[in-house]
């Protein structure tokens, strides 16, 4: 991961397992074919990263 | 029809198309499918980039329609014999996800750059171990999200 960091000149930023990665990709996508689907609102994100367990600073959606 | 309707249908339409072809419609062939000038589904590309429903190339064709990427990249999902390209990890896991479907990405790992795959079988991970690093926060993810 530092090679990567170093390489890309990229701070450390967060990680997380692969299995809260498909969980994610499962609840983000879920809609995603409806004609119906409408971009997710900040409160609806911000529960998702509670579930998800995305509590720290670095995923603070808000300005 | 109205602006909206169409730019929704347009949308409809564009992901109806990746799920069949693994690549998205050019303009063109959009245009001809809704029985209008490309210079008005131009416009409707435009509004949905705007939305962020959409990223485009400099082209004004699609670029992405997450999860899935108009040009190759290091994440190809495979399903039986179709394929599509993700734009990230998060995005080809997403690909198996929207179509309910068991399938693998062939990547290869951010760091050290050795193959990789990551299967789904039945509906969850054939193996958990490994992990994903996110550089960039959510809340700048679209000031560059092609880099993202």
């Amino acid at each position: 991961m530092s090679r990567w960091c170093d390489h890309w000149n990229q701070p450390r930023g967060a990680i997380i397992s692969l299995q809260q990665q498909w969980l994610l990709a499962q609840t983000w996508y879920a809609d995603r074919l409806e004609l119906e689907w409408r971009r997710k609102t900040e409160e609806e994100i911000d529960a998702l990263w509670q579930e998800l367990g995305f509590t720290s600073s670095f995923w603070d959606i808000h300005s | 029809m109205t602006q909206s309707v169409i730019d929704k249908q347009v949308r409809h339409y564009i992901y109806e198309y990746f799920v069949k072809t693994g690549q998205a419609p050019t303009l063109h062939h959009c245009a001809q499918a809704f029985s209008c000038p490309p210079a008005e589904i131009n416009e409707v590309y435009e509004r949905l980039a705007h939305g962020r429903a959409l990223v485009l190339q400099s082209n004004g064709e699609i670029l992405m329609a997450e999860p899935f990427s108009a040009v190759p990249t290091a994440f190809a999902v495979e399903i039986g014999n179709h394929s599509w390209w993700g734009n990230c990890i998060w995005d080809a896991l997403g690909i198996l996800a929207m179509l309910k479907e068991d399938g693998r990405v062939v990547t290869a790992c951010g760091c050290c750059n050795d193959a990789m795959q990551v299967e789904i079988r039945n509906g969850q991970l054939a193996d958990v171990s490994g992990c994903v690093h996110f550089a960039i926060p959510p809340k700048e993810w679209w000031k560059n999200v092609v880099f993202a």
